[in-house]
Formats: C-alpha cells, structure tokens, sequence
C-alpha cells in the first residue's frame, strides 16, 4: 500500500495515511518513515482525513516512530483526524502525546 | 427484536469484507436508528481487533475458517456475537499478560487490551459444538480507556 508524502518545511513531511492503518500495511508504513527519518526528516504530520481505520498495530507503528524521534526533539502530529480515528485517539488518551489539528493546513502552519 | 447476523468463509480478504458490510450499514441508517455514531464506530473498531487476531493468532486446525458475526441494537447499546470454529485460546489471562507486560508505547500487544476497553465483555467460551463465542456491548456513554504508559 502507498502512502504518500508532501514535503512540509524544513525537516518536515506531511504523509497521506489513506483508509487504513492497521496490521495488514503498518510495516510498509514503518519502513516509509524510516526512509524519511534517515534522510534527517524529524517533523511528521499524519493526515487521517481519509482513514477508516486506525487499530492497534497501526497506532503500534506509530508509537514506534514517536521512539525513533524522541532522542532527537522530533514529533508527530495528528491532522484531519477522521471519526475513526478520534475514537482510538480518544480510548488511547494519545492526545497526551500526539498534538492533533483540525486540518493539515493548521499543523503544517504551526510548524513555522 | 432486529438483528443483523453474517457469516463468513475464509479469512482472505475478510477485513476488507467487513469493512465493506459496517460501511453498507451504516449508509443505510435503518439499522442503526438510534444508535450514537460513536458506539458504531467502537462496535467497528472492537470486531476489527477480534477479526484481526483470528487472522493472525487463531489455530483453525486446517479447516477453513467459519466465522459468524451477530449484532443486535438493545436500547442505543450494541450486543455482538461473533463465533468461529478456531481452538480458541485462554482470553481473561492473555489480557492480563497484555496488561502486565505493557511498556512505554508499545509497537505490539495492544489489540485485546484495546478490545476490553471498548466493550463490555459478557464471555468467551467454547459453545461445546467445536465453536468459541465471543459475547461483548458497546456504548459510546462508557468512559473506559486503555491506559497506555506514556513514559
């Protein structure tokens, strides 16, 4: 599966998530953003306007991704989040964690 | 009282197959009458993770899966029923497993712990004709959370 990604600023990427994230695509995600990650990208914005599904090996991928970037004063970012995906963002408490936007526009504007 | 059952043959593709059948239910609206968004979105997200751990965990002994899926609306909740002809496996102590050893954002080991807190588990039992049924409610009103470490 594709996921498509738009630069976004220095360091930064904005990644279309598409309609799912889960156990059938998170390794090809994980092995995208660590394609990223070690060409100096530290910036991630999740656009999960599209997403039908977000469970908990894809969320997993995303935990991964915030370890990677830890150490090194990267983050993700949630934008869009699709009613799916509030649900597990909700039922995770993950906005502890992950800042969410309204739209892809407010958190790349947030990046500046 | 209304209740929609399916069932389903295989496990290919079954994901796509049940996504497919919430999105044609919940279009038509009729079903679903009275019924918050955000329980339907739980019961989706529920039936995805059981589904999910059929495809990857369960032991169907060579036979071709038989996997029934049963949900009934009870006054704005969510009964679901889902059964399959797998070995079944020891639910209440691998959750507890799950819980025990979870550690700060964890990659994997999360999906029947993410399953409990979405739901009100009735039981997980054999049905003693070679089956194991899964019984659980969901209710966008109840306020649980998977309680993730987050440091």
């Amino acid at each position: 599966m594709n996921f498509p990604i738009e630069q976004a600023g220095q360091n930064a990427v904005v990644i279309r998530v598409g309609a799912s994230l889960d156990f059938r695509n998170a390794s090809d995600f994980k092995a995208i953003v660590q394609q990223q990650v070690d060409t100096g990208i530290r910036r991630f914005i999740l656009d999960f306007s599209e997403t039908n599904v977000l469970d908990s090996t894809g969320l997993g991928s995303i935990f991964s991704l915030h370890r990677n970037l830890s150490s090194s004063n990267g983050h993700v970012m949630f934008a869009a989040a699709s009613r799916p995906v509030q649900v597990v963002v909700q039922l995770t408490r993950t906005y502890k964690v992950f800042r969410q936007f309204s739209s892809v526009e407010a958190a790349v504007q947030s990046l500046e | 009282m209304d209740v929609i059952r399916h069932h389903f043959n295989g496990v290919t593709g079954i994901v796509e197959r049940l996504h497919a059948l919430f999105d044609t239910w919940e279009s038509g609206h009729s079903f679903f009458a009275g019924v918050e968004p955000d329980t339907i979105q739980l019961l989706r997200l529920a039936v995805h993770e059981w589904v999910a751990n059929l495809v990857q965990h369960a032991d169907f002994s060579g036979e071709e899966a038989l996997i029934t899926l049963e949900i009934t609306p009870i006054n704005g909740r969510l009964r679901c029923a889902i059964e399959d002809n797998s070995c079944g496996f020891p639910f209440r102590e691998r959750i507890e497993y799950q819980r025990r050893t979870l550690t700060p954002f964890p990659e994997r080991g999360m999906g029947l712990l993410l399953l409990n807190a979405a739901t009100d588990i009735v039981e997980y039992a054999a049905t003693g004709k070679g089956s194991n049924r899964l019984v659980f409610t969901v209710s966008s009103t109840a306020d649980s959370c998977l309680d993730i470490p987050f440091s």
